[in-house]
């Protein structure tokens, strides 16, 4: 397949048509199809959207349930996606052939990558999105799924079996129950992705509503009543906010730092060559600072801002302005502002999150000298809601204690729309399989900072919301945006065959041309008169390959294959790949020691039903104590824990080769099964109308 | 979780030990250079397998890939290695100074017929510390080696299969062992000079690796100064030149206790000043029947048995509002959390004369003389504790054989001992219950060998140093590599000072800067 024309696939694709889709989707219950599902998903969030594709993907009949289909792919908050760390979770969800970021390049009206001079490793892709065409987008691939339908209700209930009596705590979930539904509808697996509304509140100045979004019906009670007291699933509280958005006329522009983007946009998806914005119809944002009005304002209504006095953790990071004012006073805080979509009339102030009422929210931002005139199109509100201590969940971001039952998203204490995403999308996966009877896969933290994320949720948990940052990933060298598709395409649980094979392509033509590289072997003589502006350092009798050159920081591939086009030029396509594979593979190398240990410490499972208390294995009662409230996945999550001693790992070591080897014994067959089901699950993949 | 890979100890358990043989570490250092040695490729480590004391043989063990190479360069064999498992005389050199360091045997072991199953060479050289120090340092300087964990070669014999199930039941307990001997060995160093400069390097590097952090994390959408990576620059530089001063530097800035640490512990007035005096046969500590005499540490080298043995006699533990006694008290404390043996002196007189009692007086005596704030309430193994009744002249010698005999068989108690300090009595008894345990404590080459964890420091040390090279080189061009560069310094630092996780780097982060996107 060529590229190019993949590419065209993506992009001249008929703008959704959404009148449509929507009375399609406007089903009701006793008007489906069918009364059963292998995956039913909750929610039409971003983490709901690639639950739901997801699954269907990997081969599941699925549902969608959504309160308001007309709201599903909506960007409750900023307009934007990516970033640092959160642009390398939306290239790592294109990998997997999610939906977020071919929705980015259809979406997206100002494209930019963050950290351009700082290293390949830590450039952070970024978009302004228009909302509606985020939206028509998400909303029209989702009818274009097979085995996907979507329904709008609202769940009262979730089902669940009796605990089993020899496993006591243990519980399967078997379906729904929907608000003023005459049947229940059944499914394997379930994925929960409720966002804010889990017993959501809504704050504004000291008023105090239920929900989980302005606009839109609070969820029924039953959810949460079934997490808590039916599954006995600890919960936690958390709060977010958003800020007010800002009528565009009345905004005095000539007073902010106008922010450019890119000149030539960089699409999200490595399906895609292009965005659908034209360099040209890009959107500028604007920069502004706070003033110390701002603070003033802030502090002399803090007694009407009921949010803000409550102890709920927020996040140290996207705080709302008061808790910037509080925690750090006198300073001036930057104030981005975006623009909403192409033909919107509104901005979105990035920084002025605020919970006061109203009318204080238009005297503070008018305190800002760009905002002295400026009007407010609708006020910023903070929200509470309920979380899931996401220690109770397996990598495969299943509840442990009740089969089928997988949450994704803020449910799971994150924050953002791209953590959101790549949970929803590996949850997705794993329900689709468990429903399949295969078994579940995960992502190991050395490949994916999807792994990263999963794996620091499931055995570390959360003490505010979880956001990604490229801090958190210890092998940030090897994960690197530009290498997602090497890195989780191929492993091809749940990609299309024309991503599949675009994927295979792009791999075996940047060996060869590594392996060109490394062939083009001349002595630095030699290389001094072939490219006579560069500065070769090494000693004049060395002889030096195209890789070593590579890594002189004023050298590029296209000077090689200028220099020597016969060998080099078939590989233009992937110059910029190439430039940054030969600065950092001698470190990834370096790096691979410390992966490979990692990863064979998580290949070796630990029970989820080990009594750690009775092991008959020498550890101390404090280990045991730690281990039987975290219930590691595997050794490598055991050996990260607080307290573990190395001699305690040793002895759990022991424990699990003895019972590994036993296991072996009893089923011996079961790799060739494991293979069998690849195979099928590509065969249902090659199947996909593409 | 983080990116400091110090999982130390546990780091080679799960190791593939087959490993590639075809590329020696230091060609791939070369490709790479400012990359630190050891956490490369690498993985060939080394470290005394013999006791320490009067021995007139140690032996110097080597495993992994690079063993070969250590032995080319330590024996000065240009081509061929000597036949497999057969012993040669030959010079032991280190090869960067080309001094001659020892004359010794050398053997080579190629896989898979060795202890561990890999490559690996012993030497056998003089037993002195001086030799057996230049060596292990030696041996640290060659390219892709690094010293040990505890218990790491028993570790790759048991991975390659070397070991059976049943025969590597106790290396829970072994790693056990040699982990507490490492870490009071650590306690004693980091509680001096040396510990407070090592955790001041760790503090800086660790402010230096949170603003680069935050810089590539944060700084376009948040008001950092580009001020902040200059400061960075700064403090990298300043760091790295110390730590370059301080590895020149040949006196080591503290001079390092050697021997077996034996602390004398109790309450005030039970004796223990006297029975520092009777082992060492001269008044070394001020006695008196005073309560509270010795009021700080009174060291004294001893030889027991042809074993170096370091003993302190401390303040008598008690509550007291005396200042001066209270910092004695302290020091008290925190000599018995670094000792390796500790022996518990108890005025016979204070016994209970049941024998029952008396068993769970001493039990409650030992608890509390032993307790500290870090392991509180923990089992307290036998084998480091003594318990030494003294002033048996001041009770009736019924009595005393009663308790002698009896006390013997309480279970939960450690060894004990009768003596009177004031007529010899039962000393003879104590010395040799005294020298059994020092003899086992000194067939652990761990215990009580300053060099070892000196060529440790060492090797770290070099691996931070190196690891800021690259901070260095990569700063204007690459400031991701520039930052892996600082992350591996810290890990290399935190090998000596403890590991340091992300979530602890994201502290200063959202306490330095205020992160609002």
């Amino acid at each position: 397949l060529d590229f190019s024309r993949c590419a065209s696939h993506m992009l001249t694709k008929k703008p959704p048509v959404l009148q449509s889709f929507l009375s399609l989707v406007s089903r009701r219950a006793s008007h489906l199809a069918r009364q059963q599902y292998d995956v039913i998903v909750v929610g039409g969030g971003h983490a709901g959207t690639e639950a739901a594709a997801a699954a269907a993907r990997v081969g599941a009949e699925t549902l969608l349930v959504t309160q308001k289909t007309n709201t599903i792919g909506a960007l409750s908050c900023n307009p934007s996606l990516g970033g640092v760390g959160k642009g390398h979770l939306v290239k790592e969800v294109d990998a997997l052939d999610g939906l977020c970021g071919r929705a980015g390049d259809w979406a997206g009206i100002h494209f930019s990558i963050l950290n351009r001079s700082k290293g390949p490793a830590v450039w952070g892709p970024r978009a302004q999105l228009d909302r509606q065409r985020y939206r028509e987008f998400i909303q029209s691939e989702l009818l274009s799924t097979p085995r996907l339908t979507v329904l709008e209700g609202s769940v009262e209930e979730l089902l669940v079996t009796e605990p089993n009596p020899e496993e006591p705590g243990h519980h399967r979930v078997t379906g729904i129950h929907l608000a003023n539904g005459s049947h229940p509808i059944l499914a394997s697996s379930v994925i929960l992705t409720t966002g804010t509304f889990l017993s959501g509140s809504l704050f504004v100045g000291q008023t105090t509503s239920p929900g989980g979004r302005i606009g839109d019906a609070p969820s029924s009670a039953g959810l949460s009543h079934t997490l808590r007291e039916r599954l006995g699933l600890r919960i936690g509280r958390l709060r977010t906010g958003t800020p007010p958005r800002i009528v565009k006329d009345t905004v005095d522009l000539s007073l902010t730092n106008l922010h450019p983007p890119d000149s030539h946009p960089t699409p999200f998806s490595f399906l895609n060559t292009h965005t659908r914005c034209k360099p040209e119809e890009q959107l500028p944002c604007y920069l502004t600072h706070t003033t110390p009005g701002v603070d003033r304002v802030v502090r002399e209504s803090l007694h009407l801002n009921c949010h803000i006095q409550q102890d709920t953790k927020g996040p140290r990071y996207c705080p709302s302005i008061e808790s910037r004012v509080l925690r750090f006073p006198g300073r001036r805080h930057q104030v981005w502002l975006e623009p909403e979509g192409l033909n919107s009339d509104l901005l979105y102030p990035q920084g002025l999150s605020m919970t006061m009422p109203p009318d204080v929210q238009l005297r503070l931002i008018r305190e800002i000298p760009a905002l002295h005139r400026a009007e407010i199109h609708t006020p910023g509100y903070g929200v509470q809601y309920d979380f899931v201590c996401p220690t109770q969940l397996s990598p495969a971001l299943q509840v442990k204690s009740t089969q089928g039952l997988f949450l994704a998203g803020q449910i799971n204490g994150t924050t953002g729309y791209e953590e959101a995403a790549a949970q929803g999308l590996w949850a997705g996966v794993n329900a689709a399989r468990s429903a399949l009877s295969m078994p579940p896969v995960a992502l190991s933290r050395t490949e994916s900072y999807i792994g990263v994320l999963i794996d620091d949720l499931v055995s570390r948990g959360v003490t505010e919301p979880y956001r990604m940052f490229t801090s958190r990933a210890e092998f940030r060298t090897s994960l690197r945006p530009d290498n997602a598709d090497l890195r989780l395409t191929l492993k091809g649980r749940c990609v299309s065959s024309l991503r599949y094979q675009e994927a295979v392509r792009v791999r075996d033509g940047l060996q060869d041309a590594l392996a060109a590289l490394q062939t083009l072997t001349l002595s630095t003589h030699l290389w001094r008169k072939k490219l006579p502006d560069i500065g070769i350092s090494e000693s004049k009798s060395t002889i030096l390959t195209g890789m070593d050159l590579l890594q002189y920081n004023n050298v590029s591939f296209e000077m090689l294959a200028s220099v020597f086009p016969e060998c080099l030029s078939p590989y233009m396509e992937f110059s910029q790949r190439l430039n940054i594979e030969a600065v950092y593979r001698p470190h990834c190398d370096l790096q691979k020691k410390e992966i490979e240990r990692i990863q064979k410490e998580e290949n070796m499972t630990l029970p989820q039903d080990i009594d750690y208390f009775s092991l008959p294995v020498s550890l101390s009662q404090e280990v045991r104590e730690i281990l039987d409230r975290v219930r590691p996945s595997t050794l490598g999550a055991a050996t990260r824990l607080q307290g573990m001693t190395p001699a305690a790992v040793v002895n759990l070591l022991r424990y699990v080769q003895h019972t590994g080897q036993r296991g072996r014994r009893t089923h011996r067959n079961q790799p060739d099964q494991k293979e069998e089901r690849e195979e099928e699950l590509c065969a249902r993949n090659a199947s996909l109308p593409q | 979780m983080l990116p400091f890979t110090c999982r130390g100890i546990w780091r080679a358990a799960v190791h593939t030990l087959r490993t590639s043989r075809g590329m020696p570490p230091c060609r791939l250092l070369s490709t790479c250079d400012g990359v630190p040695p050891g956490l490369a490729d690498a993985e060939t480590i080394f470290a005394l397998s013999s006791g320490h004391g009067r021995c007139g043989v140690a032996v110097i063990r080597v495993s992994g890939p690079a063993s070969a190479t250590a032995l080319r360069c330590m024996a000065g064999l240009t081509r061929s290695l000597p036949p497999p498992r057969t012993a040669l005389l030959r010079s032991i050199t280190d090869s960067q100074a080309k001094e001659v360091l020892d004359r010794g045997l050398v053997l080579w072991f190629p896989a898979p017929h060795s202890f561990t199953g890999e490559d690996s060479v012993e030497f056998h050289i003089h037993g002195g510390p001086a030799v057996v120090t230049a060596v292990l340092q030696a041996l640290g300087s060659v390219p892709g080696m690094r010293p040990a964990e505890a218990g790491e070669f028993t570790r790759r014999a048991f991975q390659a299969g070397k070991l059976g199930l049943t025969e590597v039941e106790g290396l829970g307990d072994l790693i056990h062992a040699e982990t507490e001997a490492q870490r009071r060995q650590a306690l004693r160093q980091m509680s001096g000079e040396l510990g407070r400069l090592y955790q001041d390097w760790s503090h800086r590097l660790k402010r230096c690796l949170a603003h680069v952090e935050a810089f590539i994390d944060f700084s376009e959408d948040e008001l950092i100064e580009d001020g902040v990576l200059n400061q960075v620059d700064r403090s990298v530089c300043t760091l790295q030149a110390e730590m370059v001063r301080h590895l020149k530097d040949e006196r080591r800035g503290e001079r390092l206790r050697s021997g077996v640490q034996v602390v004398i512990a109790g309450a005030t007035n039970a004796g223990k000043s006297s029975l520092l005096n009777t082992l060492c046969q001269r008044p070394a500590a001020i006695v008196s029947p005073i309560a509270g005499t010795t009021r700080d540490v009174v060291e004294t080298a001893l030889d027991i048995g042809g074993f170096p043995v370091l003993l302190s006699d401390t303040a008598g533990l008690r509550d007291s509002l005396d200042l001066v006694e209270r910092e004695g008290v302290r020091r008290a404390r925190e000599r018995v959390e670094q000792a390796d043996l500790t022996l518990v002196v108890v005025d016979c007189a204070y016994l209970p004369t049941d024998v029952q009692q008396a068993a769970a007086f001493l039990q409650g005596h030992l608890k509390s003389v032993l307790q500290t704030q870090e392991q509180p309430e923990t089992a307290l193994p036998a084998d480091r504790y003594l318990l030494v009744l003294n002033k048996t002249d001041l009770v009736p010698e019924d009595q005393r054989q009663k308790l002698d005999r009896e006390l013997r068989q309480v279970s939960g108690l450690p060894p004990v001992c009768l003596i009177s300090c004031h007529t010899n009595e039962g000393l003879q008894d104590f010395l040799t219950v005294l020298h059994s345990n020092v003899k086992t404590l000194c067939g652990d080459p761990l215990s009580g060998a300053p060099t070892l964890t000196q060529a440790r420091h060492r090797a770290h040390l070099q691996q931070c140093v190196a690891a800021l090279a690259q901070y260095q080189r990569y700063r204007d061009a690459d400031l991701a590599l520039a930052a892996e560069g600082v992350r591996l310094a810290l890990t290399s630092l935190g090998r000596i000072t403890g590991r340091v996780g992300a979530e602890e780097i994201l502290d200063i982060i959202f306490k330095d800067f205020c992160i609002g996107k």
